[in-house]
């Protein structure tokens, strides 16, 4: 019955899970509009002539396209592409539609260089790395590289002082919270005193981005690609960049700062789950004035009790995850850093709270 | 049958037997969801929530909901289990299903639940899940896995069994024992200030002992006014969910173990998920309550000590 329809004996194919051969990075742009973000893309397009990039816009909204368009530049030409975003199995899958949808299309046209994704900007950057910060098990072909920011020197200031009705998160802020690099453009719009500010204000809210200044968003793409954000590739550029995080005094009210400490001592990775659970999902951690810590980001490096290598550890909202590093301890002091992007934060309760629950053994400098 | 997708290179030896019997109609005083009347089937509610990792803790009402409508949907997987032999096609076990929901004043879940066309799904061989009841015959030596959602007075109830069909080989036996025993021993697990990720731990590791895989692209879900929502529960080891369990959440583990690679690919249909490499596959489900001391298996089969329909087949 199903004899004439058969296909002839296919070769089995290695069952052998783990990441595929070459998996392409997913660089998200965020930034208020007018900032520079498509100026930017265009840059990067035409600057990379030579790699297959693939440009998105306006991330994946409310789940009612079935066809979402996408540029791929090519050897200095642009085209479309279609993603099929089949509703069929949103419910119960894991992985989100518009990652699925664009595997889907490198399977069939190739493999992409680049893939290039502009937000909106009122969207959460945070929702949509979600979206790409897939778990490692499941072998995706594309990972997240790093989020990048576009402000506006000459209104970003303005944009961050914005007030927002009780509770919201001035999505400015939120932006630069949750980047992994900050390009203050349209820097010839502005005086060295006007520049300086906004700087400092960018560097108030997120003590470890990486920042650079632009004018017509022109930057060395060196800057912007390959920033291996997400990866446990840079432990030891990681805990260089931890070292230099240096907290300021917050320059807005009811903002978001970033808040650090470090700890010397081996710490017990159950606890740390704990506490990092306690914090992103529970919100179980209060500031002097009773209000409820919100983490937007967190990023890290510790030592476990037991662990040679140092081991990563990186949050974005209540997503997180803990990554061997390349990088032994060796015999230096077993240093744990710890860098908190968010509101509310009180270093005083989270140092204390570390100190008294994860950490197993202390080590003195 | 027909050949709908010319062209398509199926990976193992399931073929869809088309064409379809038409939509059947729900009567009109039975409670709807609100994808059954959306012209591409989509939940509204479910939607505004997306993304969202907030767990509802369930009040005494809404459990009392949920034990009713997972006992209804019990006894329409039940019905199903009867029919399951060589012989009767899947269509035939997708209307038996319909009608035992219209009588029990359920609405069937699956039937326009973003455009799905049919009241349950029916999954055979290398069918991972959502496999769409068609004209095909069951084989003798198939494997049949059928799921069941049902939504009543509000609330959806969910389950699934693997069956045999007629006499299977050795090797499917042990597939759907070992996805069994992972459904189990995950469920051992639940109670209070346990991480939704944990559960992926267990699965693998009892499916790889066994020299099985884990399908990694569905997952487990919170269920109770809404069919899919918070938390989600991925079945792998090593994953991401958030989550803490707590007395008053719902949600289901619904393991799919596959005898070669985990890999899936999606039919031209949409819906239908495969193997990669055509091997088959077993799947089991349970809608779970977290209770102070444990959990109470809410889709729990009531006779024959709670024992899954196959073991009487082994």
């Amino acid at each position: 019955m199903e004899d004439e329809d058969d296909c002839p004996e296919l070769v089995p194919i290695s069952a052998q899970p783990g990441p595929p051969a070459q998996q392409i990075p997913v660089t998200i742009i965020t930034g208020y509009l007018g900032a520079g973000k498509t100026t930017l893309l265009n840059f990067i397009l035409t600057e990379q002539h030579n790699k297959r990039i693939a440009v998105i816009l306006n991330e994946f909204g409310e789940g009612s396209a079935l066809e979402k368009s996408l540029a791929v530049s090519q050897a200095g030409e642009l085209y479309e592409e279609w993603l099929e975003l089949r509703n069929g199995c949103l419910c119960c899958s894991v992985k989100d539609n518009g990652l699925k949808a664009i595997e889907n299309l490198m399977e069939k046209k190739g493999k992409f260089d680049y893939i290039l994704l502009e937000t909106t900007g009122l969207a959460d950057p945070g929702a949509v790395a979600s979206m790409f910060w897939v778990d490692a098990e499941l072998g995706s072909d594309v990972y997240l590289d790093g989020i990048v920011t576009v402000i506006d020197a000459k209104y970003g200031l303005q944009q961050l002082n914005e007030d927002k009705a009780n509770g919201l998160v001035n999505e400015a802020a939120r932006q630069i919270a949750l980047a992994d690099l900050t390009i203050i453009n349209k820097t010839d719009l502005v005086n060295k005193e006007e520049l300086n500010q906004v700087r400092d204000t960018v560097r108030s809210i997120n003590g470890l981005v990486k920042i650079v200044e632009t004018q017509r968003a022109r930057v060395d793409l060196s800057e912007v690609l390959d920033l291996h954000s997400f990866d446990s590739m840079d432990g030891a550029k990681l805990a260089e960049k931890l070292e230099l995080a240096k907290p300021m005094r917050p320059h807005l009210d009811k903002s978001i700062l970033t808040v650090t400490f470090e700890v010397a001592g081996e710490l017990s990775e159950d606890a740390l789950n704990a506490f990092i659970q306690d914090l992103l999902w529970e919100k179980k951690f209060c500031n002097k004035d009773g209000e409820p810590m919100t983490v937007i980001r967190l990023k890290g490096v510790v030592s476990f009790v037991g662990k040679a290598h140092q081991v990563m550890v990186q949050g974005v909202h209540e997503l997180y995850e803990f990554n061997e590093t390349p990088q032994l301890w060796e015999e230096n002091l077993h240093v744990n850093r710890l860098v908190f992007i968010g509101r509310n934060l009180d270093k005083d309760v989270l140092q204390d709270h570390f100190v008294s629950t994860v950490v197993l053994k202390a080590e003195t400098p | 049958m027909s050949h709908p997708w010319p062209g398509y290179r199926y990976t193992g030896k399931l073929r869809p037997h088309y064409p379809l019997t038409p939509m059947r109609p729900v009567p009109g005083d039975i409670q709807r969801p609100d994808y059954a009347d959306h012209p591409r089937g989509m939940s509204e509610s479910e939607q505004f929530l997306k993304g969202t990792s907030q767990i509802k803790i369930l009040c005494p009402e809404d459990i009392e909901g949920m034990r009713v409508v997972c006992k209804l949907a019990r006894e329409v997987l039940d019905i199903a289990a009867m029919m399951v032999k060589p012989g009767v096609t899947t269509e035939e076990i997708d209307h038996a299903v319909h009608l035992a929901c219209v009588a029990r004043n359920c609405y069937p879940s699956p039937l326009n639940y973003y455009n799905f066309p049919k009241s349950c799904c029916t999954s055979i061989n290398e069918v991972i899940c959502h496999g769409i009841p068609d004209r095909r015959p069951l084989q003798d030596g198939d494997i049949l896995n059928v799921d069941i959602t049902v939504y009543h007075n509000g609330f959806h109830g969910d389950l699934n069994e693997t069956f045999f069909v007629g006499e299977v080989e050795e090797g499917a036996k042990k597939l759907v024992q070992t996805t069994y025993e992972c459904l189990m021993q995950a469920i051992d697990s639940v109670k209070p200030g346990v991480r939704y990720r944990e559960l992926g731990n267990i699965i693998q590791k009892h499916a790889q002992a066994n020299g099985f895989s884990v399908v990694r692209s569905y997952c487990g879900h919170g269920i109770h006014r809404l069919f899919h929502t918070a938390p989600n529960v991925p079945h792998y080891a090593k994953n991401k969910a958030v989550g803490v369990m707590k007395p008053g959440h719902v949600f289901t583990i619904e393991p799919m173990i596959c005898e070669g690679g985990w890999q899936d690919e999606t039919w031209p249909d949409g819906w239908t998920a495969v193997t990669r490499d055509g091997k088959w596959s077993a799947q089991f489900e349970h809608t779970l309550l977290v209770t102070e001391m444990g959990c109470e298996i809410l889709t729990r089969r009531l006779e024959e000590n709670g024992r899954a329909h196959f073991l009487n087949q082994m």
